[in-house]
């Protein structure tokens, strides 16, 4: 099971309003390699593990991966805090996304697809689960 | 195959165009972290991502942790930072003793700090809620709601 903790794993602390940094980032959040997939794929993964090491590992980093995606999370609440109608109007690419979600933080490609599980493999095979995560993550630990 | 150099393999087993009959489809390698690794401070550690300096890989080749504030919530969490990075290590080298004897030491200091924490802003967990006076878990600000200047 999960325990929340009332706070992130790192500090989060933005001034200044960037609504079009914010339409780019949030694939780090939603997109084909963000923190959502990245969670779920360890997560899903760690079932099939022979080893314990490897059990260990995917729970251990699936875990942190949901704190990634929580302060990712808040990384685009406070690039689009206190935004002006203009400064909206102003950002053709985050423009499109108020127009579906407002200032909502929502689970997406920078493109503007939803995230989508078929960006990720679970496929009960040691080999090929870790190859997978070295493509999707560029490292395991 | 081979009879132009007396039958010896040659250096390379795909001299040929071919490849050995009992040759694997692909070889894959990562290089595997040794044991006893060098380690950052606690400080270093958080605002570069990770513990290990072996493992930090530069983005594009610059070094540059970011600048900390110092508050105790960073303090807090670079100590919480250390107890994780030694946790997903020691998960692959269990029998490193020098960093299972960190892990409890860093755990010990990580245990204390936010009981010292807690005691100063709330709860963070909301189990730990019960120790207050009244139900103070909804107490702002929530961790995305901080302010630039907001001390804590």
């Amino acid at each position: 099971m999960f325990i929340y903790e009332k706070k992130l794993q790192f500090p989060v602390k933005i001034t200044t309003p960037n609504p079009k940094l914010a339409a780019y980032i949030i694939t780090q959040y939603g997109g084909p390699d963000g923190e959502l997939g990245a969670s779920m794929r360890y997560l899903s993964q760690r079932y099939a593990m022979p080893f314990a090491e490897a059990k260990g590992l995917l729970t251990d980093i699936g875990t942190e991966e949901l704190g990634h995606m929580e302060m990712v999370a808040a990384i685009v609440h406070q690039l689009t805090r206190n935004l002006t109608d203009e400064e909206v109007q102003k950002n053709p690419l985050f423009a499109s996304y108020f127009v579906d979600h407002t200032t909502g933080i929502y689970p997406q490609f920078a493109s503007g697809y939803p995230w989508s599980a078929s960006t990720m493999q679970s496929l009960g095979d040691v080999i090929a689960d870790l190859s997978e995560d070295l493509a999707a993550d560029g490292a395991v630990s | 195959m081979n009879k132009e150099n007396g039958g010896t393999r040659p250096s390379c087993p795909d001299h040929y165009g071919t490849l050995p009959s009992c040759a694997g489809l692909a070889v894959p390698y990562v290089p595997f972290q040794q044991d006893n690794p060098q380690k950052y401070s606690q400080n270093d550690a958080l605002s570069n991502g990770t513990l290990f300096p072996g493992l930090n890989l530069p983005f594009h080749l610059k070094v540059e942790g970011s600048a900390l504030p110092s508050n105790p919530l960073v303090e807090l969490q670079a100590i919480e930072f250390v107890v994780l990075e030694l946790g997903t290590y020691l998960d692959t080298h269990p029998d490193d003793t020098e960093a299972f004897e960190m892990f409890k030491q860093y755990a010990a200091m990580e245990k204390s700090a936010k009981a010292a924490y807690e005691e100063r802003f709330g709860p963070l967990t909301r189990s730990c809620a019960a120790n207050c006076d009244k139900y103070s878990w909804l107490k702002d600000p929530w961790p995305w709601n901080y302010q630039q200047n907001e001390v804590k």
